[in-house]
Order: structure tokens, then sequence, then C-alpha cells
């Protein structure tokens, strides 16, 4: 067990490397430059500096070293946990980060929580009602879900329960109340794609030989379910779970801008957009560490749910 | 979703580089006059005295106007730094500058500074300066101070976008006694006396200077403004707080005392239907979008019992910048002229934005001192149009567009988003044969794109309240960047630098709009900018509030401004 630990953690590291480095090269790769970005935003041309205002100002950011100067201080800083200074927001890249990911952790927990009160419930749902038209009802209705844009999911989400109804606040991040709304609107898709996965887990488990006995045993239908099905139904869903959760931040997106939340999604949008490389540097760090973590416990479960896949390595 | 920052309109003046010129200004008559209008008194106790404003109500005092904007991407709140427009109109409120702008009339008036002289050569300015100011604080405002801060917007380079193009050539300033300091540059500037009106050279107390550029970008500044900042949350929310013994706004403004409003509280949402819900919800008194309101939530904000305020942003107009450079259809000056017969301004202002919007004459807004009424070129003519790329040489082809030795007539724009006004003109040009091709391009992408001279068509607008703001994008003898080089064959260029001269060169109005109106007929006839639409900003007011007033820059002046309950 340690040794397996042991080596998935090393992969984990060589993972954050990797993904730390591939948007090094990336957005150094871009046109352009984060200066004459940040100038253009204000409408100067880099052109129209004198030489001794763009060596500050490239100084200031790193930018006058060799690109791989830049790349080995960067990643040196770091591993210090410094990410350096934005370019396109003139504060600390930590700063940013301080103010913004405990929003968007928040909204992410709330979101991960109804995704899977939604997958789950509906699929739960879907496998114990008997009434034919009410599961062809639930088990097409993820579908649904998945097609609906979250961003008028969103929209009409607002609409409704803060305009007319006025129960939950339309914007910013006052509050548990304010993350309701965007939590649920993020939720929607994922959820659903949960929901459609375990349904048809569900429906292939119910049909297998240990669950016939189980019923020949004189087990109730719910102890069937709840003990013996939803085990086996569940695995596929948690390989699913472990992407569903890393993909919060890109959701987050979408969210946060519908209802003006200031946090990391948006903010990693506009950092890309303005190529602000400190940025976008740290988030993808940030998300990295998060896609890593949960596919590692997810990686853990496994053996606990199912005593069949072992963690040992296989004796030669 | 807003995609990204917009690249223009976020500032008041744009970047022309070292060798930028003013106007020439008025050493003697100017400089009396208004030394004149500072000499009446300024001490109004607002509430003891309460100004009517409105329809003669009352001025209450108290309450917190809530604003929402629709972004902060530039995340920074030292007036001396910041370009952001929005962040800009909070600085205002914040932070004074030694004059003010007339929004009416465009004339700079006292403000911090009582008086000023300008030496004959335009390279020196002596204020002498108000002694009753003081910084929120407790530091007195003094020559001293005014030297700490300008050497400080100098000191903080390209930090400083605007600062970089406001004080552009500065030598140094003088502190000639307590309450009169001289700023002197290396040669002519008379550009610096509307510099000193805005909020990128509003003066901020001697200690904010000893912080460092990102601490005071983080809202580490002290000003001697209206009101005092409480909590910046870099675009997320800013709180600001009335400051009880305020008593040195300019002329411009009725309530010569402190804010009514106790409080600004500034957030920013950028859905524009969910901005509009909460003011309809009574959230927000303010929405506040960059880009005009659409009809239909004006109905429903006026429907309600908000109201709508307007202002026409002066400067340049939305124009379209040609790249006329050899190999592109726009080299032909009979295809330029053809491209400004086929545009519809009338309906693209009455189908993009409402019945009744102002349509464009000039590429200088219609409230820019100097601007011409050149409607009478700016004409919709199809007819005209077809008939001028027969006569270059374009012909129709059996799908419409038009072609000459087997290449079509296109034309790639550059854009940051697919527009309704950016499909509306490709399909006004598509009538007369010309195949318009939206090119949509991150910012990244179009700084190449114009480097490289690959783009055919790109827009462009800029807000300042005099005429010469138009040399800053066309004058090439100030700009060396593409945009603005690749508009113009040697010839052209030669001509248009000349007027801009003649512009600078004259102190006398009526000779400097002769010049500017030679100028704005002679860009549109040449095709060196062709004029699409006027800009106003719209915003969203709550029926509570009294006294709104905008600064010549289209920003926020809450000094009169009350909220009743």
């Amino acid at each position: 067990m340690k040794r397996y630990l042991l080596t998935r953690v090393g992969q984990a590291l060589v993972v954050l490397w990797a993904a730390y480095t591939a948007t090094f090269l990336i957005l150094n790769l871009l046109p352009s430059n984060p200066v004459a970005l940040r100038l253009s935003g204000a409408n100067v041309q880099i052109q129209d500096l004198t030489p001794a205002q763009l060596a500050q100002i490239e100084a200031q950011y790193g930018l006058n070293k060799p690109v791989i100067e830049q790349y080995f201080s960067m990643l040196w800083n770091a591993l210090h946990l410094n990410f350096g200074q934005s370019t396109s927001l003139s504060l600390p890249v930590s700063t940013v980060l301080a103010q913004r990911l405990p929003t968007t952790a928040t909204l992410a927990a709330f979101a991960v929580v109804f995704m899977l009160i939604l997958g789950f419930g509906v699929a739960y749902l879907a496998a114990w009602v008997q009434w034919r038209p009410a599961k062809i009802v639930l088990s097409r209705v993820p579908a649904i879900g998945v097609s609906v844009p979250s961003f008028w999911v969103g929209l009409l989400l607002i609409q409704v329960f803060s305009f007319d109804l006025g129960w939950f606040p339309s914007t910013g991040s006052n509050g548990l109340s304010s993350y309701v709304l965007p939590a649920v609107s993020m939720a929607l898709p994922a959820g659903a794609v949960l929901a459609q996965v375990l349904t048809s887990s569900f429906e292939k488990v119910l049909r297998e030989p240990y669950i016939a006995t189980a019923k020949a045993k004189g087990l109730s239908r719910a102890t069937i379910q709840f003990r013996h099905a939803l085990r086996n139904a569940a695995l596929p869903t948690l390989t699913l779970l472990g992407l569903l959760i890393a993909t919060a931040v890109t959701g987050a997106v979408i969210a946060e801008t519908v209802f003006s939340i200031s946090g990391v999604g948006r903010l990693a949008q506009q950092a890309v957009l303005s190529q602000d490389v400190p940025v976008v540097q740290a988030i993808v760090l940030v998300a990295a560490v998060l896609f890593v973590t949960v596919n590692l416990i997810v990686d853990l479960l496994y053996p606990l749910l199912d005593p069949r896949i072992a963690y040992i390595p296989k004796v030669v | 979703m807003n995609s990204r920052p917009p690249r223009f309109a976020d500032i008041s003046l744009p970047g022309t580089g070292p060798s930028r010129r003013g106007f020439l200004l008025g050493t003697g008559g100017i400089a009396a006059a208004l030394a004149l209008a500072a000499c009446s008194g300024h001490t109004t106790s607002a509430v003891a005295d309460p100004v009517a404003t409105g329809a003669g109500a009352v001025p209450q005092q108290g309450g917190t106007l809530n604003i929402a904007y629709w972004a902060d991407l530039e995340g920074a709140f030292d007036p001396n730094q910041v370009y952001w427009i929005e962040t800009r109109s909070l600085n205002r409120n914040f932070a004074d500058s030694l004059t003010d702008q007339d929004p009416e009339t465009g004339e700079i008036v006292p403000w911090l500074a009582e008086s000023w002289t300008v030496s004959p050569d335009v390279s020196e300015f002596t204020f002498t300066l108000r002694q009753d100011v003081t910084f929120s604080d407790g530091s007195k405002f003094n020559a001293a101070a005014v030297k700490t801060a300008y050497d400080g917007i100098v000191a903080l380079g390209a930090n400083s976008e605007l600062g970089v193009v406001y004080l552009d050539g500065y030598k140094a300033s003088t502190v000639i006694d307590e309450y009169t300091v001289k700023v002197s540059f290396n040669g002519p500037n008379a550009q610096f006396l509307q510099a000193s009106s805005t909020t990128t050279l509003a003066i901020l107390s001697p200690d904010t200077y000893l912080k460092t550029p990102q601490e005071r970008a983080a809202g580490q500044v002290v000003g001697s403004g209206l009101f005092t900042l409480d909590h910046f949350q870099a675009g997320q929310s800013v709180k600001l707080s009335r400051r009880k013994d305020y008593a040195w706004p300019s002329k411009l403004v009725k309530n010569q005392g402190a804010a009514y409003l106790d409080a600004i509280n500034v957030t920013y949402i950028a859905e524009d239907s969910v901005r509009v819900g909460n003011l309809l919800a009574g959230d927000i008194d303010i929405a506040w979008p960059r880009l005009p309101i659409s009809q239909a939530d004006q109905q429903r904000i006026t429907a309600a019992g908000d109201s709508i305020i307007t202002k026409s942003l002066p400067g340049i107009s939305d124009i379209l910048l040609p790249n006329i450079t050899a190999g592109h259809p726009f080299s032909d000056p009979l295809v330029r002229q053809a491209f400004n017969k086929a545009i519809d301004r009338a309906s693209y202002a009455s189908t993009v934005f409402w019945t009744g919007y102002p349509v464009v004459t000039s590429p200088l807004e219609s409230s820019t001192p100097g601007y011409q009424d050149e409607s009478a070129l700016l004409g919709y003519d199809p007819t005209g149009a077809a008939s001028l790329l027969d006569q270059a040489g374009w012909t129709k082809g059996s799908d419409g567009y038009r072609y000459k030795a087997g290449q079509q007539l296109s034309l790639i724009y550059l854009i940051a988003s697919n527009t309704d006004g950016a499909q509306l003109l490709q399909d006004q040009v598509k009538s007369v044969g010309i195949n318009l091709n939206l090119k949509i391009v991150t910012a990244a992408q179009e700084l190449t794109l114009e480097k490289s001279g690959a783009y055919d068509l790109l827009d462009s607008y800029l807000t300042r309240g005099d005429a010469s703001v138009l040399g800053s994008l066309l004058d090439l003898s100030v700009v060396k960047s593409a945009p603005g080089k690749n508009t113009q064959d040697a010839a052209t260029a030669q001509q248009v630098s000349a007027y801009f001269a003649q512009g600078l060169a004259t102190v006398d109005t009526t000779a400097r709009n002769a010049a500017y109106a030679d100028l704005q007929k002679y860009v549109i006839e040449q095709g060196v900018a062709f004029p699409v639409y006027e800009r106003l900003q719209v915003s969203g007011l709550s029926s509570k509030l009294s006294g709104f007033a905008w600064t010549s820059e289209g920003f926020l002046r809450a000094n009169d401004l009350w909220k009743s309950t």
C-alpha cells in the first residue's frame, strides 16, 4: 500500500510538472506579448513607448530575460509558492488567487454536492420505480440536462428565483444563499451525465445473476438495490466523478460570468486572452492539483467498493 | 459572455508618442479669464444651504449609491495608473486634479489650481494653488505635493499607460513658493493643460508615492477628493465613503461642500439582462454598461419609472481605418470612395441602436469642440458606389460580388466578436458587390495582424474634448504604429499633417476650427477614415436619484447627486 501510494504521488508530481511546462510553452508560442496586450488595453501601442519605458516595464515582469531563464525562475518561484506579478491585473498573483480561490472552491463544492444529489437521485429513482412511463421519463430526463446550455439555465434561474420569487440573490458571492443558483446551473450538465451513466449501469447490474440470487433469498427490493446493486453500479460512475469534479473549473467560467461572481473561472478566461502567463500558470497548477488529488482518491476508493480490484502488485 | 477587454475607448487621450503636440494655448487671454473666474468665493455648506437640483427638490443627506459596472479587467485603483474607464469614474470622486473641464464647452477651469500662466513657448505652466485643501490623511496640499505627484507619475513609466502620454516630455516640477508650482517640459506641450484636468494626473497625498506601484494599484492611495476609499477588491467590489470636510470642488458643480451621499458601493455584473434586472429590483441605483443599453432594456427601465441618461462622448467617433498599402483593394481611392458611399449610416444607427439614435456626421463626435457637420459627404449612395467600382475595373460576377483579374473584391475586417453592427455593415456593402470578410480575432492576434498588415479594415475610437484628438490616430508626424500608418500614402499624410499643424499653431478658435473643418472634410474625401456611428454613454438611473452629472469625459460626478428615501 505504501509503495503504491508513493508511486501514485510520484506520478502526480510528474503530471503537475508537465501541465506547468506545457502551459508555459503554449503561452509563449502565442503571437504578441503580455506587455503589448496590456498597453493595447489602454490603446497605447508598444512602438510608441521610449526604449527606457519599454525596458522598465519588461524588467518589472521579468520579460527581459531569455525565455528559458524565465521558465526556470518561474518554476523555482512556483515551488516556493511565489507566482509572481500578474501582467494584466495590477496585482501579485498570490493576492488575486487568495481573493478568488475561496469563492470558486465554495461554488465548486456546492456544485459537486448538487451534482451528486441530482445524478444519484435521478438514476436511483429511475431504477426504483416500477411504473413504466415514469421509468422512461426518469431515464430520459438526463438527456435534457446534458443538452441545455448552462448560461441559458443560469439566466432562467435568475429570472425565476431572483427577480420573480426573490428567493436567492442574482449576483455576487455574499452568503451561502448566493452560491445556490450558480451551483445548480453548474451541476445540471454534470449531474445529468452522471445520471445517464448510473441509469444504464443499474439496468445492467439488476440483470446480473447475483441479483436473482438475492431475490431468491427473499431480500426486499430496497435492500437489493441499496446493498447489492448500488455498489456495483456505482463503479463506472466513480471514474467519471473524477473527471466531472475537475470540470468544475471550466463550468465555473460560465456560472461566474452569468452570476457576476469574481472567481478563478473567469480569471482564467481573461488571463488566457491577455496572455497573462503568471496567472494562467498558477491556475493551471491549482486545477492540476485538484485533478490529480481527486483521481488519486478515486483510485484509492476502488478497492473499498470492489475488493476484486487490488492495489497489490501482481505476483510473478 | 464578454470575451476580452475592448482595446479602445478605455482612455481619453491616446498614445501618440514622444513628439506629441497639443494645441497651442493662449498665454494671456485665457489664463486671465480663468484667473478671474477663480476669484469668486467657494464656501457653501451643502446641508445648510441646499442646492436645488432636478425638479427643484431639496437634496436629502445620506444614503448609499449602488452602482453596477460590467467588469474591471484592469484591477487597479490608483488614479495615476488606471486606464479602465469605469474605475476612472470612481477615481474622479476620490481624487482631485489641478484643473477641471467643462462638459458643455470643453473649457479648462480652475480646481485645485486657482489660476495659471503659460510661457510663450508653451513649455512652462505655472499654477497658483488653493490654500485650503487637505488630503484625507491630514497632509496638506501644496506645491511640494504637486511636484511629488507629477514626479511620481513619471516614475511609474509604462505602469501608467496614460501618464506616459500626458506627461510626455516632462522636464521638472519646480516649487516656486508654498502655493506656486511650475511644471516644465522639454518642448511645447499645450495638451498638458487638458491633461491636468484628468484623473490620471490627479494629485495624491505625498505619502502615497512612498508605496510601491503594486501597493498603490491595490488601493493604498490617499486623495483629496469628495470620497475616501474604504475597500477595494479588484474586479469584485469597491466601497467609497463621504469625506465630511470636503470643500474644494471646481465651479462646475453646484454643491460646494461635502457629498450628499454617505457612501458609494460598486459591484460588477457582466450580463446586461441581470444588471438591468437588478436596477428594476432596486438592488442597484445605476446600471452602467460600456456599450449602449439595448432598446428593449431601455423600455423595461423606463416602464418601471427609472430613467435613461445619455452622454455623447467627445472625441473620435467610431471609425473604420482602412489599410491602403499596395496589394490591398483600398490602395485604389475609387474603392475607398465607393466603400464610403455603400455605408447606410442612418439605418445603422436605427437598426443597431434605436430609432432616433444620432447618425454620425464626421470622424469627430458632434459634442467635440471644433466638430464640423460633414453629413453631405457621408450620404448613402449605392448607385454611386457601384459606378465608382465599375470605373475602378471591379465588375460584378454571377455570385453578386465584384471581381478584377479573377480576384474577388474581398476585405478583411478585424473584429473582437461578431456584433450586429459588423453583420449589418457586411450586408450593406454586399449590395454593391463588396465581400466584407469578418475576421474574429483575439487581442493578441489583432496586434500581430496589424503589424504584418494582413487586414483591410479595423475600427477605433477615442474620447477627448478637443478636435486635435484625431491627430493621435491620423497625424503621421507623430503616429508610428501600424493602424494609423496604413491609412495614408505619403502625399495624403503630408496634407493631413499640415492641417493638424495649422490647427495646433493658432489659439484663435475660429481659425483652429476652420483648419479642423478642412481636415475632417479631407479625411472623408480621401478615405483616410470611414465614420460609422456616434458614441453615447447610456446608463440606467433609479428614480430615487437626483442631481446626476457627467464629467467632460463621461465619468460620474457625484457632488450634486442625492438619493431620496
